[in-house]
């Protein structure tokens, strides 16, 4: 298993996005204050020559720096420096996702370190969902590096009595994310990163690739309405075998290929005509009712009798029954995805703002499941765009065990939230297409470096709050409601 | 009744609604499993009782029940006359000591009791293995309504013009009602209720399974005509009581239910407005109070509430002929709002007091998306059966078979409604009266074996010999079960089971120790433990599946894993009792293997196929061959929903039919023939490319066995209404000289050339079908006699560019 090491993953662009743009005006004579000024290391004079320049703009702590004694605009000769809001940053993002979000979540996939330059990183600007409560911190000073040690973060996977006994290391683990939605490098990144993590990452419902098998241990299968590439072999092969009934984004919908993502490799890996576009139903078509869905969990148990079963639901108004029946029918976790989440494709009119809003699930399944006596059998996890540590803690402290990240991975592989998607050739990034030229952009390795990164400062997060809330490790957390207040608008 | 006289009725059960009317459905139904029977003699409630077993994973032992039509009244201590005249009401007391309560309110005071007896139970339920739960105290009432009563209910009413049979009907349904107002659903503890109030019948249930309750009530030896049982699966809560488990009673119907419907409010409402308000607040409760409002109140014809349930629509509407069309057009718009939407299956058991027959009704949803499987046999007696498994079926048959050999241990025809068609109407009736049993479709047609007379007795030599004499055998008898040869039909089930039973002895004579080293080795759950390497690579296991639990580790398709991974290639499968998930497991590395299957399997069978070759020497269930890959299936017999969903290759023969969508979401490479037809949704989203490149394709050929044995077009090789939905990519050839098939039946293929090179492809599969299935490809060139050119026959149906699918979509 590869260690990642911390850091190692700087921006791929020359020029990268920040919050601020500096300009040094003519009146510059090129002194060098700046250069040594700059705790930022915004300025940069190259060794031999003379002249002063920006060299990383995107680092530089704008207003904040104005209150030490080494704010370049205030003690530049000349006043030659300009620090202006880079436009850029006001086009970044919306309010889910705001630029200081994405920035942030780019700064820690670079660092591996909790941002510290005063962009937001903990909260977006939604007005709803998880934005719209906060934790209770009684002690908010920062604890020392022993005490964060000591909290544990680890949650189990498997909490029946019978089957492997899994855990991983930090509560959550990757969303499924399809061949064919995004690239292979990225889904290598992800893989890369969850081995170093001992996490899981799932192959999403388009297949699994031959590239992803040295991974294996890693990965979770999904078993979706299309049952696109789902085969013995690889069902044989998962630890962990993920059965998508549905989709936060688009509740009662199925999935979404659109044809001009049906490239020739993806349209090998699913056996169908490439350039079509491949639309799974939204049921599955053997599974009308629990006793069809317990056929179906025990169909799996027969081909590999040792994995753990998750159930992938969206959140109807009867989503506790839901759960307690895939509890009854032999699943270890549930996974209720909820509307928030993204999507690598959809039709331009998928119904939003249906179903039950994630915050308002998770507490429902469980309560219920806590009154019938088997939460503590089940391992609830909660998707749909978590976004930050504090997305995660909230969940969790509204009753789930742990979390599945999707959009965040990829927001820390670059991902600037333009919302091009589903078109084949529309993201600049390279991460959500399979063409084969934007593709490169990605290398797995950086692309690993980069998850594994956000995760190291995902966890520093968690320990430090679950420090100040008192509490010893990640499961204490759990249901604490109390721990909650809403924010008052 | 004329129209004001039903309005007076329904206002009359204005006195009974309840104070505090819940809105929420308390029980979430999971989902089920039933079986009904309907037999010309009167049968023993423990031959029910395999089936119920069988049926244990499709329930959860939170909920079973049971009812039964037709009784026999020297067993039940009463005369002929008071079993037919007098209502039978059973009361279940949760808590004993409300039994005089409820005496004084609602039994002996309002009613004339003939005779009143507690239903025998065993001494102790815990005797009964797994049951935990003291099933409730049953009394039973024979009664009718006191001369006072009944006329005090009428000047109430005003209810005098109705017959007078009519009103005490109506007495004793809210009498019950109040009773169960009163004593179950009023504020405090559930202490009482209604079980059944019908004539002629009885209905129990348990928290536990359905067959405890024959167990515990002691019912095994009761005789009935029709008897319906069901397995629950309530997803919510700890039950304690079952109040909420099937069947519920109407009048003298009982109905019992798979599914779950998404309009329950709606129902509910409809139900209100009408002054009918649910007390037990399931799905089944308010089908079966709409069932009898629908039958007693508004005496609509069984046909009539049949529609209400389950409109006819699409195709099938515009086939009907006109005077139907206006009738079931009215039909629709008034009861659209309380027709049951979603999943579902009905079984209503009732006794006809008019006809003085005894029914048992299956009735599907539109969409056919519940399992159902019906059964006939007629061999001297006749009996006819429906269940959500085939192998409940079965397994009923063949314990009366090992009782009494008139009852043949298969039946002779198996056959899936087809649910708001306009061909049978998605249900089927049989009807019991005077010792004669009638089934019929929705339309009144009659369904029959065709069997001019019974059944010979038909002796097959077993005999003895060497191990090369065991091979032929094998092959011989095999090939009888498997209808190679041309049988009639009176004689077909006859000859098959009495060569299943010579096959069986054989097997079973078998070694279980290989030792010398011989060609075959038998081993069964009792020496599983000794399966070893076998000696010789040609070497047969044969195993006998009878004992093998059907899911889990234990299971006989772990066990079949097992052998295959430790280096056996030929397995002999034989006496499978229903369990699932045949020749799953076996992964990618079974090319070489060859299964051969005996029995009755369950679901899911060779399902993720990978390589090895599957026999099946019967109908095979649902979910067959699902994800298949590679490797050959053949089934000698119907397979069930959803066969091959998702498959990705493999070749597969299916002599008889498949029923509701088979082949649908298929992609890459599977190559098939259906011999028969199928229900509908063919092939939908398939996505198999292009034939003539190496993509996957279906031969459809219609055709079916006469009462000769011999092979006919059937009327239409196709008649759903949705073939070949949003695919994009395969083909299927259809055989329709008669052009049988329409464009509208088309929901987004197209009708191409069959060419030279389509017949090049096709007639390899359709030679090994022949090999197989003993269908002559020149015999499926003939029409009328003649022998035609292969594009003449066949017509090739191929996916057509659809906007929906294509790169472009509106926006882009």
């Amino acid at each position: 298993m590869k260690v990642l090491v911390k850091g190692n993953a700087g921006p791929r662009f020359l020029n990268s996005v920040g919050k601020f743009r500096v300009s040094i005006g003519e009146k510059c004579f090129h002194c060098g204050l700046c250069v040594e000024l700059c705790p930022a290391r915004v300025f940069e004079r190259k060794e031999g020559f003379n002249r002063v320049f920006v060299t990383s703009p995107a680092r530089c702590l704008g207003p904040r720096c104005q209150q030490g004694s080494f704010f370049c605009q205030k003690k530049c000769p000349v006043e030659a420096i300009e620090i202006e809001t880079d436009p850029q940053w006001k086009t970044l993002g919306d309010f889910r996702w705001t630029p200081d979000l994405i920035l942030t979540t780019w700064q820690q996939a670079e660092t591996g370190e909790i941002p510290q330059d005063g962009l937001e990183y903990r909260v977006g600007n939604s007005g709803g969902g998880f934005d719209n409560f906060d934790f209770l911190i009684k002690n908010s000073s920062s604890p020392s590096d022993q005490e964060i040690d000591k909290i544990d973060t680890s949650i189990s996977l498997n909490r029946r009595r019978e089957g492997k006994k899994i855990s991983v290391p930090v509560p959550w683990y990757g969303a499924g994310m399809s061949f064919g939605s995004i690239s292979l490098p990225v889904m290598l990144a992800r893989a890369m990163a969850a081995e170093a993590w001992s996490t899981f990452t799932s192959t999403g419902e388009g297949g699994y690739p031959e590239e992803l098998i040295p991974h294996g241990p890693h990965i979770i299968t999904q078993i979706a309405t299309g049952l696109f590439g789902v085969s013995e072999e690889t069902i044989k092969r998962a630890p962990i075998i993920e059965f998508k009934y549905a989709q936060g984004a688009k509740p009662g919908l199925g999935g979404h290929l659109l044809g001009d993502k049906n490239t020739p490799q993806v349209a090998i890996m699913r056996e169908a005509v490439c350039g079509t576009s491949l639309f799974s139903p939204f049921p599955f078509h053997s599974v009308y009712s629990v006793e069809d869905h317990k056929k179906h969990i025990d169909w799996v148990k027969i081909m590999n009798p040792e994995s753990l079963i998750s159930v992938k639901v969206s959140t109807p108004s009867d989503v506790d029954m839901v759960a307690v029946g895939s509890y009854y029918a032999g699943a270890n976790i549930i996974h209720l995805d909820g509307g928030y989440g993204g999507t690598g494709a959809a039709p331009e009119i998928a119904k939003k703002n249906i179903a039950m809003p994630i915050e308002y699930a998770i507490t429902k399944v469980h309560r219920f499941l806590l009154e019938e006596g088997v939460r503590d059998e089940i391992v609830l996890i909660a998707s749909g765009g978590i976004r930050t540590a504090y997305d995660i803690a909230k969940s969790i402290a509204l009753g789930a065990d742990g979390v599945v990240i999707g959009t965040a991975e990829l927001v820390a592989l670059g991902c600037v939230r333009c919302g091009n998607c589903e078109s084949g050739r529309g993201c600049p990034r390279g991460i959500a297409t399979t063409d084969s030229e934007l593709e490169k952009q990605i290398s797995p390795e950086w692309g690993a470096h980069r998850i594994s990164n956000l995760y190291s400062a995902w966890q520093k997060q968690l320990k430090i709050l679950l420090c100040q809330l008192g509490l010893k490790n990640i499961e204490e957390l759990r249901g604490r409601t109390d721990l909650l207040r809403r924010i008052n608008e | 009744m004329n129209k004001s006289e039903i309005i007076r009725l329904i206002e009359s059960r204005k006195n009974i609604i309840p104070p505090r009317r819940e809105f929420k459905k308390v029980e979430a139904e999971g989902g089920c499993g039933v079986v009904g029977l309907a037999c010309s003699e009167k049968i023993q409630g423990r031959q029910i009782m395999p089936a119920l077993v069988q049926m244990h994973n499709r329930g959860n032992s939170k909920g079973g029940g049971l009812a039964a039509f037709g009784l026999d009244a020297a067993q039940l201590g009463v005369d002929q006359k008071t079993l037919e005249e007098d209502y039978l009401l059973q009361v279940a007391y949760l808590d004993p000591s409300s039994r005089r309560e409820v005496e004084d309110d609602f039994i002996f005071s309002p009613l004339t009791v003939r005779h009143a007896l507690q239903l025998p139970t065993l001494k102790d339920f815990r005797s009964v293995n797994g049951l935990e739960i003291r099933p409730p105290e049953v009394w039973r009432y024979f009664c009718r309504v006191k001369e006072r009563s009944l006329e005090r209910f009428i000047e109430g009413n005003s209810l005098q013009s109705l017959k007078p049979n009519k009103a005490e009907d109506e007495f004793i349904y809210q009498n019950s009602y109040r009773l169960n107002k009163k004593f179950y659903t009023s504020l405090g503890e559930k202490r009482a209720f209604v079980l059944s109030h019908g004539r002629d019948m009885i209905i129990l249930k348990i928290v536990g399974y359905a067959e405890q309750a024959i167990e515990y009530y002691q019912l095994a030896e009761l005789k009935a005509h029709i008897w319906i049982g069901h397995q629950r699966y309530p997803t919510k809560g700890k039950v304690w009581h079952p109040g909420g488990a099937h069947p519920f009673v109407g009048m003298d119907e009982a109905l019992v239910h798979n599914g779950d419907f998404a309009n329950y409010y709606s129902m509910a409402e409809y139900l209100k407005q009408r002054n009918i308000y649910p007390l037990f607040l399931t799905d089944t409760e308010v089908s079966v109070l709409l069932f009898d409002l629908l039958n007693r109140v508004y005496e609509y014809p069984l046909e009539y509430i049949i529609e209400a349930l389950a409109p006819t629509a699409e195709r099938d509407f515009e086939l009907l002929p006109e005077e139907k069309k206006k009738v079931y057009r009215a039909i629709q718009a008034s009861h659209i709002h309380s027709s049951p939407d979603g999943p579902w299956f009905f079984l209503i058991g009732r006794t006809n007091v008019s006809r003085r027959s005894y029914e048992l009704l299956g009735i599907t949803d539109t969409s056919m998306l519940r399992p159902q499987v019906f059964a006939l046999q007629e061999n001297g007696v006749a009996i006819a059966l429906v269940a959500s498994e085939k192998q409940a079926i079965d397994g009923v048959l063949r314990s009366l078979h090992e009782e009494d050999s008139r009852f043949l241990p298969y039946a002779d025809l198996y056959w899936n409604a087809r649910g708001g068609s306009h061909t049978d109407g998605g249900a089927f009736i049989f009807s019991v009266k005077d010792n004669h049993l009638t089934v019929t479709d929705k339309f009144g047609r009659v369904v029959s074996a065709e069997k001019e007379k019974d059944c010979p007795s038909v002796q097959i030599d077993a005999g003895e010999g060497s191990e090369r004499c065991f091979s032929e055998k094998i092959q011989e008898y095999t090939q009888t079960i498997d209808r190679r040869w041309i049988i009639p039909t009176r004689e077909r089930v006859c000859v098959r089971s009495s060569a299943e039973k010579c096959l069986y002895q054989l097997f079973h004579s078998l070694p279980e120790r290989h030792e010398p080293v011989r060609l075959f080795c038998r081993i069964d759950w009792e020496s599983k433990g000794k399966l070893s390497l076998p000696e010789i690579r040609q070497e047969v296991l044969v195993i006998n599946c009878e004992k093998f639990p059907s899911e889990g580790s234990d299971s006989i398709s772990r066990f079949m894993v097992k052998a295959i991974e430790i280096g056996w290639r030929n397995l002999i499968t034989y006496n499978w009792r229903g369990q699932r998930f045949c020749g799953c497991g076996l992964g990618p590395e079974s090319c070489g293997v060859r299964i051969d299957v005996y029995g009755s399997p369950g679901d899911y069978l060779a399902s993720g196929l990978d390589g090895a070759e599957i026999f099946v020497h019967e109908s095979a269930q649902d979910q067959v061959a699902q994800i298949m890959k590679r490797g050959k299936l053949v089934v000698y017999g119907d397979v069930g929903q959803t066969f091959m969903y998702g498959a990705k290759g493999g070749e597969a023969y299916v002599l008889g039919n498949a029923a509701g969508r088979p082949l649908i979401n298929a992609v890459g490479s599977p190559r098939v023939v259906i011999n028969g037809t199928c229900l509908d949704y063919l092939a939908e989203s398939f996505m198999a490319g292009n034939p003539l490149e190496g993509g996957g394709f279906v031969i459809l050929n219609g055709i079916r066995f006469n009462e000769k044995g011999e092979i006919v077009e059937s009327e239409t090789p196709y008649p759903g209404g949705n073939l070949f939905s949003l695919a994009s990519g395969g083909a299927i050839y259809i055989r329709d000289p008669f052009l049988k098939v329409e464009r509208c039946q088309l929901n987004g293929g197209r009708f191409g050339k069959t060419t030279e090179k389509d017949w090049d492809l096709i007639l390899p599969y359709l030679e090994e079908n022949e090999r197989l299935f003993n269908i002559p490809v020149r015999r499926l060139l003939t029409v009328n006699n003649k022998v035609l050119l292969f594009h003449e026959v066949y017509r090739k149906i191929e996916a057509v560019e659809l906007k929906v699918l294509s790169k472009k979509m509106a926006g882009y």
